[in-house]
């Protein structure tokens, strides 16, 4: 108790943390900064390489994707000309999906890793991925409308509980032929292939252009031994439902998809 | 340089769904229980500083005046009253279903919360008597804030998260300034001539 009654060295040591902690934690994050007079966009990117490995878990070195706080969300016009209509997809993954990976697979979970990306912060030349997504697991929140006349108008065949359905007829695949810096943003400008069957006879291939926001790496309960690093791509793109033969009226022609990819290295 | 191939795909041997489970509730349960430390946080780490300066200028042993005397003594039952503002809010987390079942959904760290809560005794008048105690007692909080500040200047972590302390902490500190002065003017209004009594 010696101590507290020492009160000028309580109230010293008081005041002397407190105001470390306020410095510390002085960032100047939050201020907004002037228009630059030049008008130009100055970007910093850092070096921050990300890889996949063999989603070893535990290995801190390898990124995993975190399915369970990802989505691939998709919009289009109501009739044409309403409001959004929106949803979602249950089941996705970052795979390329060969034509030996595509059959049925009796698992709830991921059917394969999801080890086809690569990101390189500095250097997009590098920074490739592919990704699927499961047609049949849209998810609008109407069951009845997912497990019905949504099927119809992608030609997706119906969810078998307990498989993950791989094949030609329900999945839509990406996969990036170039990556490069955008030059008005601190993201990146992306050239994809998206293969789809749709109501075709064969899987169609059409190039899409779209954009690839990354958000910087952070760390989770820093300082402690259950401490883990996480970081999200975000991804924007647009393609035509009309070339992949989707005639339905019920969306208008543009569908636009957002990926929101969280990766970590538990 | 020569553009990466893609990684060969693999299939899962098995997939263990309940590993996937474990993570997620890990992260859900970690970030919750960081949530409350911040609560906790926001209503006892401003204390310590508030009663040193106190202590400091008016907590001579002879009592010089009546402000004094009544500032030294009302400080405990500000504390009091921040812990019950806290027990407040729990309440009101609770209301329409104060189950146990939704009790203990609620509790994410309970011995913290149970320490939290420790503090209305400080509206007994024996216990408000000891004011050290109630230094001792907030200390435990203000501890959060000194482990964070430590972390970050030791291992440089997530700047971030002391950036939100100060931020939780400065709210802490106007709210137990707001607790004293509210115990002074009610002191002031309801017992004008009984300062021996709050000795």
């Amino acid at each position: 108790m010696k101590l507290f009654n020492n009160k000028a060295l309580l109230l010293i040591a008081l005041i002397l943390i407190s105001g470390y902690g306020y410095i510390a934690s002085c960032t100047h994050k939050d201020l907004i900064l002037p228009d630059q007079s030049t008008g130009t966009v100055i970007i910093n990117r850092g070096n921050s390489v990300f890889l996949p490995g063999t989603e070893t878990k535990g290995d801190t070195t390898q990124w995993k994707m975190d399915k369970v706080h990802s989505s691939v969300l998709w919009s289009g016009d109501y009739l044409q000309q309403g409001a959004l209509l929106t949803g979602r997809f249950n089941m996705f993954g970052l795979n390329s999906l060969p034509s030996s990976a595509r059959q049925l697979y009796v698992t709830k979970g991921q059917p394969v890793l999801d080890t086809s990306w690569a990101f390189y912060e500095n250097d997009p030349t590098k920074t490739y991925f592919a990704g699927y997504v499961q047609m049949n697991t849209s998810n609008t929140g109407e069951p009845g409308r997912d497990g019905n006349c949504y099927l119809g108008y992608v030609a997706a065949p119906k969810i078998i509980t307990g498989t993950q359905n791989l094949q030609d007829s329900n999945v839509a695949v990406i996969r990036t032929t170039k990556v490069e810096f955008d030059t008005k943003s601190p993201g990146y400008i992306v050239t994809m292939v998206m293969s789809w069957k749709g109501l075709l006879s064969a899987p169609h291939d059409t190039t899409i252009n779209g954009t690839l926001s990354y958000v910087k790496r952070s760390t989770i309960d820093a300082g402690t031994a259950k401490a883990y690093d996480v970081f999200g791509l975000q991804l924007n793109f647009k393609f035509n439902c009309r070339s992949f033969g989707m005639t339905t009226d019920e969306i208008s022609d543009i569908v636009s998809v957002q990926c929101n990819i969280n990766f970590n290295n538990l | 340089m020569s553009k990466p191939k893609y990684n060969e795909f693999q299939i899962f041997d098995k997939v263990d769904d309940s590993v996937t489970f474990k993570i997620e509730t890990k992260m859900a349960n970690s970030f919750f229980v960081y949530l409350q430390q911040l609560e906790l946080m926001a209503f006892f780490s401003g204390y310590p500083l508030i009663y040193a300066v106190i202590i400091y200028f008016a907590g001579n042993k002879r009592a010089e005046n009546n402000f004094k005397t009544r500032i030294l003594a009302v400080l405990p039952f500000a504390y009091a009253f921040t812990g019950t503002l806290y027990l407040g809010l729990q309440l009101k987390k609770l209301y329409f279903n104060y189950s146990s079942e939704n009790v203990k959904l609620l509790m994410h760290s309970p011995y913290l919360m149970i320490w939290a809560l420790i503090s209305i005794l400080f509206w007994i008048p024996a216990v408000g008597r000891k004011r050290a105690l109630s230094l001792l007692h907030s200390l435990v909080f203000f501890f959060f804030l000194v482990k964070d500040i430590i972390l970050q200047f030791a291992s440089s972590a997530d700047e971030n998260i002391l950036k939100n302390d100060m931020r939780i902490y400065t709210v802490s500190l106007l709210l137990n300034i707001g607790s004293l002065v509210l115990m002074l003017l009610l002191s002031f209004l309801f017992l004008p001539k009984k300062k021996q009594e709050l000795k």
